[in-house]
């Protein structure tokens, strides 16, 4: 813990090093979605901008985590409440996501005849439309 | 602490005014009273609520009797009385309201923010919660969460009528016609519940870090009393769970106010306005319900922890010998409270998931009884070889243990997706939780009542009033949970106003997979409503017992009454501010009852070994458990 | 009694209370946030539209990531100065720190404020993809004119009297019915009142509410108290005023508590008469006996007709001459058609009278055949000739209301806005060439969208197609960039007056609308959400910075730790705050 007098100063430093570090990613971050030659896969936006995108994301969120919420130096118990936090919230997305994409599918017409307009695109068990 | 910064608190021990001393209070105790007393108000409504739907199920056709219509106006029983019978709209109305009430505002704050916040700071020989003005806030935005709720029932729309779950779309578009949405009952259930979830979230980040920080020197985790275990867990629970619903509930809310389709699938067509909705679409009901039941199966043990943590307390007690298999039972809590969140799902197999997605679901439902079995187990062993004193407490937490058995049994035929394709929406379910909730949980909390009331006010509650209130209650929650389990297996729908009469008179006659038919099991509902009337009017002697026991109750007569062993029954009858009147030091662990090497029958965690100085099991200790908990 | 750990961390835990309390905060931060998240994932995976990519101004949101962070850099410097004792510092980051919250949101603000002033318009049509064709832009305003129809008007004359959003449906009112079963909304009433004008809006007939006290005497019979004075609660002519309707339902509402009384005292008489004549054993199998108990019910219904008063839950009032009453979309029931003889108002009310032509008239800054092209797809179409068969692309314009004989004279029969498109076809021509070089295809954005830049880059060349493929081969067209000023918070209307095209759809071809908020589709909505709630998070952190910073002297002189404590703890949660908008920046603002 950066307590003494030398310590903060030592770790101001090391503040302002990660703020601009972090203005530098954002400023990659949008390049990649904006400049052509930093799009990768196809051309505009699919999965690999979303992924870099996100891995950027990610990553300036660890330093913020690390230096700035100090987490680099700080008790396990804090490590402990932060990770159940993160692993409840991955549960959440995790567990939704398989339940809407389950390996194994009913046929989706058996359950969206004549319950929607049909009209509109056929809609699957979920109530969503299909998309592809 | 630094003493310079410090004495200007010093000398606030002066008198408060009363409005900040039973209102305004920062005392947990006073909190902890305010929030029993709220809760107790709303079951009492919510238990009116379902007396009236029972009325219904049992008597379609027939006028509310004057007993329980004088309740109303007459301006409000023409609106939602048709001459006199409750209408569909009304049950589903009161049915939504009935849940609500029942789990959000009564058995959760009597429980966990009632009982937790009275005990567990004695229990760790604390001075007060660790953030006191925060604990005040979290009871004052609970009572106006619920106060929102229950004022919509004055309002032209009616309180919420989508029931207590809320699913979309229906609740995202019941009420729409009120012109003002901020004034319809649906809308208001949301605010309402946006309150109730910040003041639970206030509540449990106080009750976690009281518990982390405010240990009585010597209190290391494994000295902890099951019941601060329990609400450890409980305040994880209501930390982690609770947020997705309020995520949920704010979609929700922007779906009624601006209009907005985050639940609201496309091409919804209104059949009241013979429209298609003006809607964008491309939202999903299912989303609401995964965020709803991601709270929704947690919140089933912050329902039912505080329960078990009061039994726990009461059972070493009264038998006079320590909890069997306490560090099991720790373990257990803590893996049930972690499996609780990713059970969620075995609520929504009829939503049409996909059988993988299913089976692991089941599995993990499975896998949780095994803890609550220990839980359970372990207490009944407790009871093995000891030298049981009947108190008024003892007797509650007895016949907690066989109810809750049947409501967590007649929960595996839940867990299974095929049993429960036929069981889904049935009485069945409402007699499973019931069981675990009313014969169970409610139990539980009576024998805590009945066990710390003396420690609140310095007297006992009269016993014959007591046993007068048990044995009906326990008969009567027999006789009207019970034949649920009967009528759903033969396919009692939920949510039938009327009781399944609309259904014979169609003329389905069809016998189902459990070769029942539902004009067999229909005159089961008389004998339910009958005891559902009756069990209110045996609740009667405990309201009288709680207020004359105040006044007249036999007095007790030393501070620890029940000679118990935990750190709360070493404060002053009843506690002042501050609880202590010695700096509390734990030599030993919670349940030290009948140890042969000591004089008395009972070793409290406070006082000082005679002979050995204080076992010390390091301090380092604390901090290892951390880690692993 | 004091709480210990307040300041000082407790020996075995390492920690102070409230960093404790704000971890198991923010851990539930974690979860609240995971759940919006987990909201936003799926709305997206499993959107039946294509969803809005990229489809905000980046500028705005990065300048908005800038300040957060250099915020969270501020903070922590603040805390470092309270930790060193530098009263004088730590006042100056925290004011940074301010002010860097309150840029934050007034840019939020400008964002918010162009999308509430930016509509929407999905079209309708025949055919398999049922046309929806999107479009974009800024509604003109309108007034009614001498015939009762609308005319438009400048914008700059949107705060007069009488001038509305051109999104308005006009109704031609001679009657209005309202339904006093439950209380009419006041200010629809209100509103109906303040367009009449010099109109007259009477009572049709009277309306009459039996003096329920003279009916239980007996001494008339019902018929000859109907005819008496005291049933008059209004007379027939009376003038529409909100307390006339108020009148009128509480005589309506108590006459109801009244017969809704007596009809539940019948009921229960009934009941007891049969568990008396019959016997409980009949009475519980009151389904079987349905018979006997029929004739009683009979009898009953006989004795009810005149004890009961039944007043009538509607009150009819007709309009002297009619008027033209706006009405704004959203407080119709359902979609209005031209020439629909009566609407019925979101309390119920009813308008009788004719729905007037009332077309929606708007400057289009962008196409969007996203939908329709996806939707043609599904049929297993070619998307590009169903575009090009849209009504969009293939209307008449209105030549009366709008100016464009030039158009007739030469004998190109396009509307304006296929010009457009065949603008863009040539600018897509010349993008996938060029894009081929690089083994690449155009996007569907590219495809199907035409953004607002390009509708003025393809205008400044006269929409003039071949110019546009030249240009664009060249890479001379000019579009304004990502980064330009005009367009800071999308299409900017007061620049580029006049240079986007009028369009007036009818109401018939006007599938759903709405300016670009959480209505328009998830999107937004859960842009909205996100944003706004992280929007309060910052305010609230704001807050709490605030009142350190402002009322923190005290505390710094008689305990500065504890201030750098609480300064510790209110910088913990600035950071998170920090931290989601570095996740929303990319994911709203960028994918």
């Amino acid at each position: 813990m950066a307590d003494s007098i030398e310590g903060i100063k030592k770790a101001k430093k090391l503040y302002l090093f990660i703020g601009t570090l972090l203005f530098v990613f954002t400023v990659v971050t949008v390049m990649v979605a904006t400049v052509e030659w930093l799009d990768f896969g196809d051309h505009g936006f699919d999965w690999v901008d979303a992924t870099i995108g996100l891995c950027i994301a990610a990553f300036k969120a660890t330093l913020v985590m690390l230096i700035f919420m100090h987490l680099n130096h700080e008790r396990p118990m804090i490590y402990f409440f932060y990770v159940l936090g993160l692993v409840m919230a991955f549960f959440c997305m995790w567990l939704i996501g398989w339940s809407k994409s389950d390996p194994i599918q009913f046929g989706n017409e058996i359950y969206s005849d004549g319950f929607y307009d049909l009209s509109k695109p056929a809609t699957d068990v979920h109530g969503h439309g299909a998309r592809e | 602490m630094s003493a310079e910064a410090h004495d200007h608190h010093d000398d606030h021990h002066h008198v408060l005014p009363w409005w900040k001393k039973y209102f305004f209070s920062t005392d947990h105790k006073t909190i902890g009273i305010q929030y029993g007393l709220s809760a107790g108000a709303f079951l009492l409504f919510g238990f009116f609520l379902m007396i009236v739907m029972r009325w219904s199920i049992a008597y379609p056709h027939e006028p509310l009797p004057g007993y329980m219509s004088w309740m109303f106006t007459d301006g409000w029983k023409a609106r939602w009385l048709d001459d006199g019978k409750v209408t569909g709209e009304t049950y589903n109305m009161f049915g939504a309201m009935h849940g609500t009430i029942m789990v959000f505002l009564g058995v959760v704050p009597l429980g966990f923010a009632a009982f937790g916040n009275y005990v567990t700071p004695l229990q760790i020989g604390a001075p007060d919660m660790a953030f006191p003005k925060l604990n005040m806030a979290s009871f004052w935005a609970y009572l106006a969460g619920g106060l929102v709720m229950c004022m919509s029932f004055f309002m032209e729309s009616g309180a919420a009528k989508s029931g207590w779950t809320n699913y979309s779309p229906l609740a995202g578009y019941a009420d729409k016609q009120i012109v003002n949405q901020f004034l319809a009952g649906q809308t208001q259930w949301l605010i309402g519940l946006v309150l109730l979830i910040t003041s639970s979230l206030l509540g449990s980040v106080n009750f976690v870090t009281t518990i982390i920080q405010l240990r009585a020197k010597g209190l290391t985790w494994m000295r902890l009393p099951f019941f601060v275990w329990a609400m450890l867990v409980t305040g994880f629970l209501l930390l982690l769970a609770f947020p997705p619903l309020e995520a949920a509930g704010i979609m929700q809310l922007m779906d009624r106010v601006v209009g907005s389709s985050f639940f609201m699938p496309s091409g919804l067509y209104s059949a009241s306005s013979g429209a298609a909705m003006d809607l964008s679409g491309s939202g999903s009901p299912l989303l609401f319900q995964h965020l709803f039941w991601f709270l929704g199966h947690p919140e089933v043990y912050v329902l039912l922890l505080p329960a078990i943590a009061c039994v726990a307390e009461i059972i070493p007690c009264n038998t006079r010998k320590p909890l069997w298999g306490y560090k099991p039972m720790v373990w257990s809590v803590i893996v049930l409270g972690f499996l609780s969140f990713i059970v969620w799902a075995h609520h929504m197999y009829l939503t049409g998931m996909g059988p993988v997605i299913s089976t692991f679901f089941q599995t993990t439902t499975v896998l949780i009884s095994v803890p609550s079995v220990i839980l359970l187990t372990a207490m009944i062993i407790s009871l093995w070889g000891g030298s049981i004193r009947f108190t008024m407490p003892m007797i509650w937490a007895a016949a907690f243990l066989p109810m809750f058995g049947i409501g967590g049994l007649t929960g595996l035929p839940l867990a299974f997706n095929l049993a429960d394709l036929h069981l889904h929406d049935t009485y069945y379910v409402i007699g499973h939780f019931h069981y675990v909730v009313a014969p169970g949980i409610l139990f539980g909390l009576f024998a805590g009542i009945y066990h710390w009331y003396p420690k609140m006010t310095g007297r006992f509650m009269d016993n014959f009033l007591g046993h007068l209130h048990f044995w009906p209650s326990l008969v009567c929650m027999n006789l009207l949970f019970f034949p649920m389990l009967t009528q759903g297996m033969a396919g009692f729908h939920r949510r039938w106003y009327n009781g399944g009469e609309g259904y014979i008179e169609k003329g389905a006659e069809g016998v189902n997979v459990f070769g029942l038919t539902v004009a067999d099991k229909i005159s089961l509902n008389e004998i339910m409503t009958g005891s559902a009337i009756a069990l209110a009017v045996f609740q009667l002697p405990f309201l009288v017992n709680m207020v004359i026991s105040y006044f007249w109750g036999k007095k007790v007569t030393s501070d620890n009454p029940w000679d118990a062993t935990t750190l709360e029954w070493a404060t002053p009858t009843p506690p002042g501010h501050g609880n202590f009147t010695f700096d509390p030091a734990v030599y030993r662990g919670p349940y030290e009852y009948s140890r042969p090497d000591h004089d008395s029958d009972f070793f409290p965690q406070w006082e000082e070994p005679k002979r050995d100085a204080p076992v010390e099991e390091s301090e380092a200790e604390p901090e290892k458990q951390t880690t692993v908990v | 009694m004091e709480i210990p750990f307040i300041v000082n961390a407790r020996k075995d835990t390492g920690l102070f209370n409230s960093k404790v309390g704000i971890w198991l905060f923010l851990a539930s931060e974690v979860t609240l946030f995971g759940g919006l998240f987990s909201g936003y994932l799926f709305l997206r995976l499993y959107a039946d539209y294509p969803w809005p990519e990229r489809a905000l101004p980046v500028l705005p949101g990065l300048i908005n990531t800038f300040v957060l962070i250099g915020s969270s850099v501020t903070v922590v410097f603040a805390w470092a100065a309270l930790k060193m004792r530098e009263w004088r510092k730590f006042q100056i980051y925290m004011a940074i720190t301010l002010v860097c919250a309150g840029l934050f949101m007034v840019l939020k603000g400008i964002e918010y404020n162009a999308k509430f002033g930016h509509q929407a318009v999905r079209l309708q049509g025949g055919g398999p993809v049922q046309d929806n064709a999107i479009v974009e832009g800024h509604l003109h305003y309108a007034k009614l004119g001498e015939d009762g129809l609308m005319v438009e008007v400048d914008e700059d004359r949107k705060k007069d009297d009488g001038v509305f959003k051109a999104n308005r449906v006009l109704v031609k009112a001679s009657e209005f019915s309202f339904v006093l079963t439950r209380p009419t909304h006041e200010a629809y009433v209100q509103e109906i009142l303040r367009q009449a004008g010099d109109s007259k809006i009477t009572l049709v007939e009277p309306y009459q509410v039996i003096d329920k006290s003279e009916l239980s005497a007996g001494q008339m019979n019902r018929d000859q108290l109907v005819s008496s004075e005291n049933a008059q609660v209004a007379e027939k002519g009376s003038e529409l005023t909100i307390e006339l309707l108020d009148d009128l339902e509480d005589s309506y509402l108590e006459a109801r508590s009244h017969d809704r009384k007596i009809r539940t005292e019948f009921l229960s008489a009934s009941w007891d008469w049969i568990r008396n004549e019959k016997g409980e054993e009949q009475a519980a199998t009151y389904i079987v006996e349905k018979e006997v108990w029929k004739e009683r019910r009979v009898e009953d219904g006989e004795k009810l007709k005149i004890l009961t008063l039944r007043a009538s839950s509607e009150v009819t009032f007709k309009v002297d001459p009619p008027f033209t009453l706006v009405l704004e979309t959203g407080d119709l029931v359902k979609k209005a058609n031209v020439d629909d003889s009566s609407v019925k108002l979101r309390d119920d009310t009813l308008v009788t009278g004719k729905v007037l032509k009332s077309p929606m008239i708007m400057g289009v800054d962008a196409l969007d055949f996203r939908t329709t092209a996806q939707r043609a797809e599904a049929e297993a179409l070619d998307p590009l000739p169903v575009i090009e068969g849209t009504w969009l692309l293939t209307h008449t314009p209105d030549h009366d209301s709008h100016d464009d004989h030039a158009d007739s004279e030469d004998a190109d029969h396009r509307n304006q806005f296929k010009k457009i498109w065949d603008c863009h076809m040539a600018w897509l021509k010349a993008e996938e060439e060029r894009l081929k070089e690089k083994g690449r295809v155009p996007s569907r954005n590219d495809k199907y969208r035409v953004n607002w830049d390009q509708i003025l880059a393809y205008g400044g060349l006269g929409y003039d197609a071949d110019k546009v493929y030249q240009e664009s081969k060249a890479r001379t067209l000019k579009r304004a960039g990502l980064f330009s000023l005009d367009g800071f918070a999308g299409a900017n209307h007061k620049i580029h007056k006049g240079e986007f095209p009028h369009l007036e759809i009818p109401r018939a071809k006007v599938g759903f609308e709405s300016t670009f908020t959480p209505k328009w589709n998830t999107y937004y909505a859960i842009y909205f959400t996100i944003t706004g709630l992280h929007g309060l998070h910052v305010i609230g952190g704001a807050l709490v910075l605030g009142y350190y910073l402002f009322f923190g002297r005290k505390m710094y002189e008689s305990n500065p730790e504890w201030l750098a404590n609480r300064v510790e703890v209110g910088g913990l949660f600035w950071h998170f705050v920090d931290l989601v908008w570095i996740f929303l920046f990319p994911i709203l603002y960028l994918m």
